[in-house]
This record gives structure tokens, C-alpha cells and sequence, in this order.
């Protein structure tokens, strides 16, 4: 029966609204969860989207579509039209008609519970250079080689392939995890546990939520080699001393293999970026996967997989892959490669429950609006239009309201994050700062690093270098200065340096400072849009206010 | 009127003696028949047997009472209703045919293609040809020509052979011997025993042939089997290589059955899924309430001036795709919104020179009503409209594509299948949605129409689509509102869902109740009634549809969320401050600097916007909500665009001061931008002869702000060279024109002042002169001769008379050229338009 004021709206454009402060929100949300992707958080209402690979990802999961219909019909408020329902239906019934297979004989193999299926993808173009023999009228051998691309062509044709080929063991290593004085979080338990569960796929967690734990995790479930995809070098760093210390790992067995350092160990942290160097039109670091017979991957921040990688990554389709990452959402819309070449969404936890939890530290987000002076506006407004954004984004006046905001929070350690280097190191001089930068050596930036653990220091300004895992608990407030340009993701990874729970249970506080009716507001307004769907909202400040209070 | 004991001799004395009530009905079934009213019924009769009139008729029978007619048609004439029972139910009997035959028969009497009494049953002779079986139409029977008329053609020599070798005596003529033969055939024992001596594969070709199609092709030489049936009798030559199974034969195999499988009964409509009645209701009510919004987003969409209409009627292509995708829909569904709205008189074309589509004046008041009532003015059009939006897309008898909105939709048989189907579903128990092929099948033996079978198919599906997404039905099944819109009572709940088996229509359509099997309710509404039906509806639907809210949710991310449908002013004046960003039961809002620019562009100020939220909101409004609504209202018309046609300015703002304050200088329209500049509506020179007539001494400014030197400039062009000569100019005129216009010349002032010479009869003053042909003709070569100028009257195409002195060039071709002093060039006249000629008095 349909619920009479059920908490759900089912809309036509497949969005799922969600009343949080329904008394059957938390029942309807567990619900729904399976087959529909959170899309914003606020703080009434949540907007969930069904979309093809949602439904997909639900059946990997196990759930029908039975289970999807029932859950709509019993907590929408109106009744649901019908024709959605039978397209959800209709949509989560094309997976899992076709599946790879290990075949004794033929090695892997394709094959269907629906002939008619495996008849249309048999005559598309692209699928015809990727299958052998036909075996028998329900089953094609498929070359080894081109597990990824066919999984990837059969995604696209919209038949998605379930990958039941197993998975090679890889070379075995012992791997522990010490839970001495610490203990994996419920949450992060079952990620581990979904994700071996399911073989390969995705974890989605916010930033600070120990995305690495579930990843140490998983490699002591496969107790085998393990090759770890990191976005650069201080992520490397930071990942290899949580593993040491979390870990039976000793310094020795995990390798670093970075511009700087060429290791190859049982456990190696590559970055992408050596990944996806090009010499003479090939990539010399590739060997690199088959230089061991790993038995996991894992993938940092998996929004930021460049494409090069997801092209090596189609190879490795025999081997258990992790993907971690706080979003799904990928500027360039590559999610559907996501979900074809590492996997299904294994896990996902919304931010603000995690936050509810505790696990992560709660946080009040400040857009401090500037004016900008007459002169600064003249000379923002005859600025060349690529030269626009620099401009205002580094305005003298922001910067004094910058430092009216460290001195304001003097004591507490404090993280200021910039795009443009000229304007770091002013600020860094001002505030008598030591500035992080591209051009930091990694030894300096250790050391500062450190310091500014141990609260040596307070006050660190960092360039976008310092976007990423870069583990800086103690830092409680973090003030943007300027960004890259309206990047979302950039926005949530920066919230997310001071998310880290803090040993007092001490709210994070994170600047933005704006300048007022110029671009740099349009771009702050894009790079808020994610996290206020995500439930942070934002309070806005004039400066005026902020500098007289 | 004859008695009624002697039985009538024709169709026009049957009808004589049919009671009033009968003739209604008859008129009635046949409207054709009525237009124009006959004078007697003999009229009638033969108008009731024209070719047209007839195919009408049988095209609207149903299935069994088709047959009945075919089997008629392949029977004796007359024929007794025992033949007839014998042709549909076959020797063996069907109790069930038995039982429909003489409710068909009724009707085919009702509507006069048979008559005659039970023992003289005769089909009205055009029905007879139609469904006769002949070599061109093959009958649905499958029945071949009787063995008289297959023997037609046949020597006397030949059939007398025939009769020999089936062990007939010899008769002295052929039609005795084909009589013979037919009762043979017929007579069942004799026949048994002599196809019980037939060879096994003769026995094999029969029953090929026996259901039809029953022509089959031998060679010249056939083999023993068919030369042992052509022996006798029981196939019949028709042309060289090509022979027939005599009806009779085929009768005797088929143990006298007309048709391979009668049907008597109407096929029962299977019924699919059952849910319970409110969950049907209630996914109707919604669906109704999507219809609604997917109309008035449309209408919304089309406000501004709706798309353009094509020359030859309707909606372009391009247009019906932009429509569909800004209602995200495919295109044919987007077809049938757009015709919804057209039927339901919301939208119309406007009319002007240049053509477009708008909403009506009914749409506003459409817009007013309440949502129930606004559902069943769109559905009550829809229910007895003709246009089917299905065609769109497809083409017309002459290739012509089908245009949304354009002409060529009509199908006059819509409004009666939806009726139809919507009848069969109001049968089924309440929440069961039938099996939608057993529809099709249902509507298909009730007009098992040979024409445009197609079409009805397609309507039938249509219709049920389209009920769907009106909310007429929900879930496949018929609506409680959809039930009391066809004016049907509301069935008594019944928990158990068995309600419909006690209802008057249900039984109909399963068992054998023939006079049910036209329902009652079928006939459509009369208008009075429809009001009814459709207010009946508007209420039964009302507490199903959500009360429209008063308030929203506002959330930090500049959204706004209605839980559910929103009061008109609040939707509209929220429509215009935030973007619609998705659409269902629930609308999301998202709030722009450019939406909320939009609003202040409306009038609004911030405050009142600011204001209406926080009274719409059950939340706070959320700070960057408000910031957002402040900060476009903070940079919103600080610059202030107008048109001016001239300023004034001055330093000294007390002279403008002194300006504005005059009274004089209303009519220049001077507004004060600022202390020293004036805006004036005048154009530039008006303001300054106003202000001089002032006793001001203004100077003109150019664009660049100098004082303009007013001084009569000469106007020049850069350097410019002379034109060409073009050389394709007037012919040079050939020496004997040239010669003809200089005596023309000459001759011109003589004309003018030179007597005319008296010619034989004297000439009126201005009187034209006139002369035979001939002497015209003789007259002009002569002066073509002498180069003299001689006096014609002329008369001009348009009729006009004229006096013309003409000095004629040459004389060819019916056409005198000349040079015509009068008009002093060089033209040619048609001769027979000269109605005389005069030589010119000599000096």
C-alpha cells in the first residue's frame, strides 16, 4: 500500500526527494540507498537520483527490482508513475543477462540467459574485434586481453556484463592489520567487508573518514602483493607511514615509485603522475603493473583517475581493484568507466552521518564577502578576461581581510590555501608564515609538515599542492584565498584537511574569502554547490562585519 | 400499408409494414439513410440498397452477424431460417450458435439487408453480390460458386458425361442434368457413398480444398485422382488449368457448415493484474495530476506566442520536436499532448497575418478552475474527439505528411472506440486491468471491419495509451473517476472485488445474453448528460488530488522544494523567482542571480521578495538565499537605460531650471537626468526651433560633443565616373521605317489640319470610318504603296474607339504597321480591329 504521507517524492526526471525530518526518513533512506545516488544533502530535503548504473550497481549488489519498486511504492507520498516503474524494471533486468565466465576449455567467455541479447551485442561493430569463437548458441569466447574493453563496450550498448572470471590470487604477503589501541570504525568495517564481498569496486567515504583504513584493510583481507594508485607524492608518503603504523608492514616491504624514487616492493605506492608520464609517445612506467603479480589495486581518489590509467586499467581485469574516493562525481562524466573498469559501488556513507557519528569533525564554513575598493574595481574591470579571476582572487584587500581572520583564531593551528604563488608568499610574509609550494622539496615539506603537527608552528599556507591527503589532524581552521576556479571536488578536499577529528572534539572552521560582484564569487558559488548538497551551509560574512567584530 | 398476412414481395413492402419504432431503428443503425429524408419508402428501400449505403452497413455488423450475412449470401435466395441455422451451426448442430442466430438475424433484418418472412429469408440483393463468393472476391467463407453456375459455361455433351459416370441417369437438357447433380451434392447419404468409392488422394485433394481457398490448378493431362473428380463433378472447370470445389460439395464435407468456426460470442475481454480499486485510483489521480501539469507546461511554454502555422495547416516537424524535448517527452506523446489541448479549445491558431499558434481566452479561465475540474475539460474533448494524434508523423492518401495540429487527423470512428474500450473496461471487476490484445480482439469481432481494420487497431491501442496518461485509467484499469465520466454508475464496493459479476454489464461480455451484447450505456452522452457525468467525475476525483500547499522548503543550497502541487499565485510568482529544476509530484526550485533578476525585471522589489518567502516558508529563509536576493537587488538597476531623441545640457543649471519650469516647452517632453542635462522626446531639430521660438540661442552637438557649424553644405559624391553606355538599347529602326516615319512626319501636321475627302458616305464628326474588309485591306496596301497617310477608325482591345492618321509600312499577317501620327511612333495594328479607312482630303 502506498504510503499515505510517506516521506518520499518520486519525480519524473527520476530524482527521489527525500523529507529528512520524516519520521520514516531513516527507514526510507536505508531503503533507497541501494539504487539511488545521494545528489545533494541539504537540510530538508535530499534529492537521490536513479540512474542506470544506481539500479546496476544495486544489482551487483544483490538487490532485484522487486526490492527498488517496493521501496519506492511504500514511502512516496503520491503514487509513482507507472511507467517509471516499469523502466526501472526494464533497466535493472539488462544486467546480469550477459556475464563473463571462466570456461574450463575456452578460458573466458561471454554468455547470455537471453539470446536475443547476445545476438545484438554479437552484431555491433564495436564488440565484433573483441570476441573469438562462438561455442555454443548462448556462449562467445572473448580474448583475455580485452576483459575491461568489452565490459566497457557492453556498458556503453547499455547491457552491462556481470564479471563473475574470478580473479588471480596475485603473489601472497602477510599483511595484518594492528589494531593496538585503535580498531577499524564500524563503517569502514563494512566497506572492507562489502568490497571483498563483491570482488572489485568502489568505496565511497568523505574526506577524513580514513579512506586509507579501508584500504589497509582490504590488503590484509587478500594478504597478497599489493600495487597502491595515489595522486602524488606527499599522499605516497602519508599512505606508507599509516601503513606502517597500522599495519604488519615495515618500512621495507612498501615502496615508493614516484618521480624521485624507482621501488618496487611487495607493497608499492606509485602516483599517477609517474604513471602517466609520456616518452616518445609511450608510457615507460607501465611495466610497472606487470613488474609483480599483484593481488590488489588500489585506487586513491578515484574522481581524479586520469584517463591514461583507466586505459592500463582495462588490462588488469583479473586482478582485485579498489577504488576509494569521497565522490562519484567526476568533472569530465567519466563515471560510467568508473563502474565498468574498477567496479560497482561497494560502500558509500553520507557525509553528515559519518559527521553524526563523530568520526569526523563537525564544521562551520564561512564565505567572507569582500569589496573590493574603487581602484581595485577599476583595475578588475579593465583586466583582461583570462587575467580576471587572478586579479580579484588576489586583491590586496583580501588579503588583509585574510589576515584578520588568522589573527582572529591566533592559537588555533591554521591552514591557509591559495592558488597563485605571488599571493602565497605575500601572505606567507605577512602572517610570517613558512609557505608550501610546488617548488617545496619533499624533505621541507616533511618537515614542515611536522612541525606544524607537533604545533611548532600554527600558522601553514599551502598551494593546491597540499589539496590532497595530506593528513594534518590538528589543523582546525583552514582559509581559501583563491582556488581552482570553480572546481568542486578542490572545494570538498580542502574542507576535508581539517575534517580530521580533532583530540578536544573542536568544531573546524573553514574560510572562504570572496571577492564581492566578481567572478570570484560566480566560481565560490560553483564550488559551494557540492558541499552544500553534501549539508555544509555555508554562512555568509561581509568583511566589513568580520573586520569591526 | 399491406396487410402483414401476405407476405411482402419486396424489400420496400417489408419496410411497409415495419412498425414506426422499427423504422426508427432501422434509421437510426443507418443514418445514412436519412439525409436527405426520403419521400416514400420505396425510397427508402432502394436508397437502404445502394452499393454504398449497403458496404456501410456490413462494415459496422459484428462478427457473427457478418457471418450470418455470408453464410445468407452462399445460401439458396430466398432461403428458409432452417438453411440458414443448417449453414451456420452445421449438420451437427451448435447449441450456442443456435442460440445467438436469431438475435443476428434481428439485426439484419433491424437493418434492412434481409427481409422476408422465417421461411423466405432473402438478403437484399447488393449484400448478395459483396458476399458471394466470385474468382475476384474470394469469400471469407471460402466457399466456391455453386455447381449450376461453375457448369455454366460447359457443353451439354460434357455434363451429360459428368451425370453418367456419378451414376446419374441422362437427362434430355443441361439444366436438368446440373439439377440432378446439385441434389447429389446435396443429398448427404448419396454423396457419402460416392466419395466413399474415391481414390485416397482425390480424398486428399478435397480436403485441401475444402475450407478454401477452393480453386486449385490441374494440367492438361491430369492425374487419375483429379481426372476421377473432374469425371464427376466434384471439381468444375472455371478457366484452361484452373477448377473449382462446387459449393455444394465443400458444403457436404464441411458437414454443412458455412464457416470453418462461427463465433457467436463475443470473445471476453482476459483480464491481467488486479490491484486493489485504490491504488488504482490513486496512480490515476496521479497520473491526472501530471496530465494537468504536462498541459499547463506546455501552454506555458507556448505563452509568449507558440510556434508558427504551416501554410498548409498544423505544426511543423522542427516545431513538434522543440516542443517534445522542452517537455522532455518523445515526440509522438508531445502529438497528443499538443492535440489534447487543441480539442480542449486551449490552444488555437491566432489567426493574424502571420499565423502562429496561442492559448485561448478559455485557457486563463482554464487556468482558474480547480484541478478536478480543470482534469475533465481536458478529458471530456477527448472523449468525443475525432482527431487522433497517433497519425502524426505518417502520411496521407497523396504522401502528404501528417502535421500535429494540421488537417487530415480527423477518423470519425475515435470517439466511438474509446467509448468502446472504456465500456469494456468499466465491465471488468473494479482494479483489474485487462489483457490489452484480449481488448483489441473484442473490438475487432465487433467490427470485424474489412477496411481499414488497421486503423482501429491503432485507435484501440492509442486510446488505451492515452487514457493512461490522462489518468483515466490507472495501472491498465479503469479509474473510479474514469468509470462515472462514461456517465457509468459507481459500482457498489464490494471487498472481495467480485462487485462487477453482479452488475448489468458484466455478464454481457462473458455469457451468452445476446441483447445485452449492444449495452445499454454504449450510446454516447447527450451533452446534458456529459455535464453530469463529467461533474460526477470532478468530484469522485477531487479528494484523490493533493491539496495544493501555501508553503515551500527553502534550503541553503539555494533550492526551494513544494512537497506537492502549489496554490496558483505561489507557484506563479515562485515560477518567476526561481528556475523549475525538476518536476513530478513534487517541484524543485532553483534560485539564480538571473531568476531572481527576472522577478525584480517583473516589478518585485527585494524587500517583497524577501517578504514573500519568509511567509511561504515553514523554515527560516537561508542566509545565502537571502544574500543572493540582496545582491542582485543591490546591482539591479543601478544603470538605467532609456531612449532619448535629444538632450540639452548646460552648465548652468539654473537656465535648465528656467527651461523645464516654462510652460512652453511641454510639447519638447524635457525630463532632468541631472543638474545640468535635459532629455527631451523631440528630435534634435524640433527641440532647437523650440527652444529659439523661447528666446534661447541653443547650438547644435555632434556625436562627438563639437558644436555643429550650421552652414548649408554642399553635398558631393567622391569621383565618380559617367555610366556606360548600355548597349542593348531600341533597335535602329530599318530604312523602311525610317522612311515611313519621315513621311509620317510629313503627313502629321496634314492630318491635323488637312479636310478629310469625303468618302461615300459622308462621315459625322467623330464618327468613325468604316469600310468593308476588303476595301480596308485594298486601301492600305495602296497607300503602303503610294507612302501616303490615310485616316483609320480604330477600335482597342478594351473596346475604346479612336481616329487615327496612320502612314502604313507594310501590310502582312492580319497586321497593318504603320507610324501613327496620332501617337506619333511606330505601331501595329490588328486589321480587323480597323473599322474603316478614309484617305486624306488633298489640300
Amino acid at each position: 500500500m502506498p504510503g499515505v504521507n510517506g516521506p518520499l517524492i518520486v519525480q519524473s526526471d527520476k530524482t527521489l526527494l527525500l523529507e529528512v525530518d520524516h519520521e520514516q526518513a531513516d527507514a526510507c533512506r536505508r531503503a533507497i540507498a541501494p539504487f539511488a545516488e545521494l545528489e545533494r544533502a541539504p537540510e530538508h530535503i535530499h534529492t537521490y537520483r536513479v540512474t542506470p548504473l544506481g539500479l546496476w550497481n544495486a544489482r551487483a549488489a544483490g538487490h532485484d527490482a522487486e526490492q527498488v519498486v517496493d521501496a519506492l511504492v511504500q514511502f512516496s507520498r503520491y503514487p509513482v508513475p507507472h511507467a517509471l516503474l516499469v523502466d526501472i524494471a526494464e533497466t535493472m533486468d539488462r544486467y546480469g543477462r550477459l556475464s563473463l565466465l571462466k570456461h574450463p576449455a575456452h578460458g573466458l567467455v561471454l554468455t547470455t540467459t537471453d539470446r536475443p541479447v547476445l545476438e545484438e551485442v554479437l552484431r555491433s561493430k564495436r564488440i565484433a574485434p573483441l570476441i573469438g569463437a562462438r561455442i555454443d548458441p548462448d556462449t562467445v569466447a572473448v580474448h583475455p586481453s580485452e576483459r575491461g574493453q568489452i565490459k566497457q563496450t557492453l556498458l556503453k550498448l547499455g547491457w552491462p556484463a556481470e564479471d563473475l572470471a574470478g580473479y588471480v590470487d596475485g603473489e601472497a604477503h602477510a599483511i595484518e592489520l594492528h589494531e593496538d589501541g585503535w580498531a577499524l570504525r564500524p563503517y569502514q568495517k563494512q566497506a572492507v567487508e562489502n568490497f571483498w564481498h563483491g570482488g572489485s569496486g568502489v568505496v565511497v567515504l568523505p574526506c577524513g573518514a580514513g579512506k586509507t583504513l579501508v584500504g589497509a584493510g582490504a590488503m590484509s583481507q587478500a594478504k597478497s602483493t599489493t600495487l597502491i594508485l595515489v595522486t602524488n607524492t606527499v599522499s605516497a608518503r602519508q599512505w606508507k607511514h599509516e601503513l606502517v603504523r597500522r599495519t604488519s608492514l615495515t618500512e621495507d616491504e612498501i615502496g615508493e615509485y614516484s618521480g624521485t624514487k624507482k621501488e618496487i616492493r611487495p607493497v608499492t605506492i606509485a602516483t599517477y603522475q609517474v604513471l602517466t608520464t609520456r616518452r616518445k609517445g609511450v608510457y615507460p612506467h607501465l611495466e610497472l603493473f606487470d613488474s609483480r603479480d599483484w593481488g590488489l589495486i588500489v585506487y586513491d581518489e578515484v574522481h581524479l583517475l586520469p584517463a591514461p590509467v583507466f586505459k592500463f586499467t582495462a588490462d588488469l581485469q583479473a586482478r582485485r581493484r579498489l577504488g576509494l574516493t569521497a565522490t562519484l562525481v567526476r568533472e569530465d562524466g567519466r563515471e560510467s568507466d568508473v563502474f565498468s573498469l574498477i567496479g560497482p559501488k561497494r560502500f558509500d556513507a553520507p557525509w553528515k552521518e559519518i559527521e553524526a557519528q563523530g568520526y569526523i569533525a563537525p564544521a562551520d564554513c564561512v564565505e567572507v564577502r569582500v569589496n573590493l575598493t574603487d581602484s581595485e574595481r577599476l583595475a578588475y574591470a579593465t583586466a583582461e578576461v583570462e587575467e580576471k579571476y587572478r586579479y580579484c582572487a588576489t586583491t590586496d584587500t583580501k588579503r588583509k581581510v585574510t589576515e584578520a581572520i588568522v589573527r582572529r583564531f591566533a592559537g588555533q593551528q591554521i591552514l591557509v590555501i591559495g592558488q597563485y604563488i605571488d599571493q602565497l608568499d605575500e601572505l606567507g610574509e605577512h602572517l610570517g608564515a613558512p609557505v608550501i609550494k610546488g617548488e617545496t622539496s619533499n624533505a621541507q615539506r616533511e618537515k614542515l609538515f611536522d612541525a606544524f603537527r607537533e604545533g611548532e608552528i600554527s600558522v601553514l599556507v599551502v598551494s593546491k599542492v597540499a589539496n590532497f591527503s595530506i593528513d594534518l589532524p590538528e589543523a582546525t581552521v583552514a582559509v581559501q584565498v583563491s582556488g581552482t576556479f570553480g572546481s568542486r571536488q578542490e572545494e570538498a578536499q580542502r574542507l576535508g584537511r581539517v575534517l580530521r577529528p580533532k583530540s578536544d572534539g573542536h568544531q573546524a572552521h573553514f574560510y572562504s574569502v570572496v571577492a564581492r560582484d566578481t567572478i570570484d564569487q560566480d566560481f565560490a558559488a560553483h564550488r559551494q554547490r557540492f558541499l552544500a548538497e553534501q549539508g555544509y551551509a555555508y554562512r555568509i560574512v561581509d568583511a566589513d562585519e568580520l573586520l569591526a567584530g | 400499408m399491406s396487410s402483414p398476412a401476405t407476405p411482402p414481395r419486396s424489400l420496400a413492402e417489408a419496410l411497409r409494414g415495419r412498425d414506426d419504432a422499427s423504422l426508427a431503428a432501422l434509421l437510426r443503425s443507418r443514418p445514412d439513410l436519412v439525409t436527405p429524408v426520403p419521400t416514400d419508402l420505396t425510397q427508402l428501400a432502394t436508397r437502404a440498397g445502394t452499393r454504398a449505403s449497403v458496404v456501410r452497413a456490413l462494415d459496422r455488423l459484428d462478427r457473427f452477424t457478418l457471418q450470418t450475412a455470408q453464410a445468407l449470401a452462399v445460401a439458396a435466395d430466398p432461403a428458409s431460417y432452417a438453411d440458414l441455422l443448417g449453414l451456420m451451426a452445421g449438420d451437427a448442430g451448435d447449441p450456442e450458435v443456435a442460440a445467438a442466430l436469431p438475435h443476428a438475424l434481428h439485426q439484419l433484418r433491424e437493418q434492412a439487408l434481409v427481409w422476408g418472412g422465417e421461411d423466405r429469408l432473402r438478403l437484399v440483393r447488393t449484400a448478395r453480390e459483396l458476399l458471394a463468393p466470385s474468382p475476384q472476391h474470394p469469400s471469407p467463407t471460402g466457399l466456391g460458386p455453386a455447381a449450376a453456375e461453375a457448369a455454366a459455361g460447359m457443353s451439354p455433351g460434357r455434363i451429360q458425361e459428368i451425370v453418367t459416370t456419378a451414376g446419374l441417369p441422362t437427362t434430355h437438357d443441361g439444366v436438368s442434368a446440373i439439377t440432378a447433380l446439385t441434389g447429389l451434392f446435396t443429398d448427404r447419404r448419396r454423396m457419402t457413398a460416392l466419395l466413399a468409392d474415391a481414390p485416397e488422394e482425390a480424398r486428399e485433394v478435397l480436403s485441401r480444398l475444402v475450407w478454401g481457398p477452393p480453386y486449385g490448378q490441374v494440367t492438361a493431362d491430369p492425374a487419375a485422382h483429379l481426372r476421377w473428380l473432374l469425371d464427376r463433378g466434384l471439381l468444375l472447370p472455371t478457366a484452361p488449368g484452373t477448377v473449382v470445389l462446387p459449393r455444394e460439395v465443400a458444403l457436404h464435407l464441411r458437414a454443412g457448415r458455412a464457416h470453418r468456426a462461427p463465433e457467436p460470442l463475443p470473445p471476453a475481454v482476459e483480464t491481467g493484474t488486479a490491484h486493489s480499486p485504490e491504488s488504482v485510483d490513486a496512480a490515476a489521480a496521479g497520473q491526472a495530476l501530471t496530465a494537468l501539469a504536462t498541459v499547463e507546461e506546455l501552454l506555458k511554454d507556448w505563452d509568449g506566442g507558440g510556434p508558427a502555422v504551416l501554410r498548409a495547416g498544423g505544426l511543423s516537424v522542427r516545431d513538434l520536436k522543440r516542443t517534445a524535448v522542452a517537455l522532455d517527452m518523445p515526440e509522438p506523446v508531445a502529438a497528443f499532448w499538443v492535440e489534447l489541448a487543441y480539442a480542449a479549445g486551449l490552444i488555437a491558431s491566432d489567426g493574424e497575418a502571420d499565423e502562429r499558434y496561442a492559448a485561448t481566452p478559455a485557457h486563463d479561465e482554464w487556468l482558474a478552475l480547480p484541478a478536478p475540474e480543470r482534469w475533465t475539460r481536458l478529458v471530456t474533448p477527448w472523449l468525443t474527439a475525432t482527431r487522433t494524434p497517433g497519425l502524426v508523423g505518417g502520411r496521407d492518401a497523396k504522401e502528404r505528411t501528417l502535421s500535429a495540429l494540421g488537417p487530415g487527423l480527423d477518423r470519425s470512428a475515435a470517439p466511438e472506440v474509446r467509448h468502446r474500450i472504456l465500456t469494456l473496461l468499466a465491465a471488468l471487476p473494479r482494479g483489474t486491468a485487462p489483457h490489452p490484445e484480449s481488448v483489441l480482439a473484442r473490438l475487432h469481432w465487433e467490427r470485424p471491419q474489412r477496411r481499414e481494420e488497421d486503423l482501429r487497431t491503432r485507435l484501440a491501442r492509442a486510446t488505451l495509451m492515452e487514457a493512461e496518461l490522462l489518468g483515466v485509467t490507472g495501472r491498465g484499469a479503469l479509474s473510479a473517476h474514469g468509470r462515472a465520466l462514461l456517465g457509468l454508475p459507481a459500482p457498489a464496493a464490494r471487498p472481495d472485488g467480485e462487485a462487477a459479476a453482479a452488475e448489468p454489464s458484466g455478464p454481457g461480455d462473458k455469457l451468452p445474453v445476446h441483447h445485452h451484447r449492444r449495452p445499454a450505456p454504449a450510446a454516447p452522452l447527450s451533452s446534458a448528460d456529459r455535464a453530469d457525468a463529467s461533474a460526477a467525475a470532478a468530484r469522485l476525483l477531487a479528494p484523490l488530488l493533493p491539496e495544493p500547499l501555501d508553503h515551500v522548503l527553502l534550503q541553503a543550497d539555494l533550492t526551494a522544494v513544494a512537497p506537492g502541487p502549489l496554490q496558483r499565485p505561489l507557484a506563479d510568482v515562485l515560477g518567476m523567482l526561481a528556475d523549475v529544476e525538476s518536476k513530478g509530484g513534487a517541484t524543485v526550485y532553483r534560485f539564480t542571480p538571473a531568476s531572481v533578476r527576472r522577478a525584480l525585471d517583473a516589478g518585485r522589489g527585494a524587500a517583497e521578495l524577501q517578504d514573500f518567502l519568509t511567509a511561504h516558508s515553514r523554515t527560516p529563509v537561508p542566509q545565502p538565499l537571502a544574500y543572493l536576493i540582496d545582491d542582485v537587488a543591490r546591482r539591479h538597476g543601478r544603470l538605467r537605460v532609456g531612449a532619448a531623441s535629444a538632450y540639452v545640457r548646460c552648465d548652468d543649471d539654473a537656465l535648465l531650471n528656467e527651461i523645464v519650469a516654462d510652460k512652453r516647452a511641454a510639447g519638447l517632453r524635457l525630463r532632468r537626468l541631472a543638474p545640468t542635462v535635459l532629455a527631451a522626446q523631440a528630435d534634435p531639430a524640433t527641440l532647437l526651433e523650440g527652444l529659439r521660438a523661447m528666446g534661447f540661442a541653443p547650438a547644435a552637438e555632434s556625436a562627438e560633443g563639437d558644436v555643429l557649424i550650421s552652414r548649408p553644405d554642399a553635398h558631393r559624391t567622391p569621383p565618380r565616373t559617367p555610366p556606360e553606355p548600355v548597349p542593348d538599347g531600341p533597335p535602329v529602326p530599318d530604312e523602311a521605317l525610317l522612311g515611313a516615319a519621315i513621311r509620317a512626319i510629313r503627313a502629321g501636321d496634314l492630318a491635323s489640319t488637312t479636310p478629310r475627302k469625303p468618302s461615300g458616305t459622308p462621315l459625322a464628326s467623330g464618327e468613325l470610318p468604316r469600310t468593308s474588309a476588303a476595301e480596308t485591306l485594298a486601301t492600305l496596301q495602296a497607300a503602303v504603296l503610294t507612302a501616303e497617310a490615310v485616316w483609320v477608325g480604330y477600335v482597342n482591345a478594351e473596346g475604346g474607339a479612336s481616329q487615327r492618321v496612320i502612314a502604313p509600312v507594310r501590310v502582312e499577317g492580319g497586321f497593318v504597321t504603320a507610324y501613327d501620327h496620332t501617337a506619333d511612333e511606330v505601331r501595329t495594328f490588328p486589321l480587323h480591329r480597323i473599322t474603316g479607312v478614309a484617305e486624306l482630303a488633298d489640300d
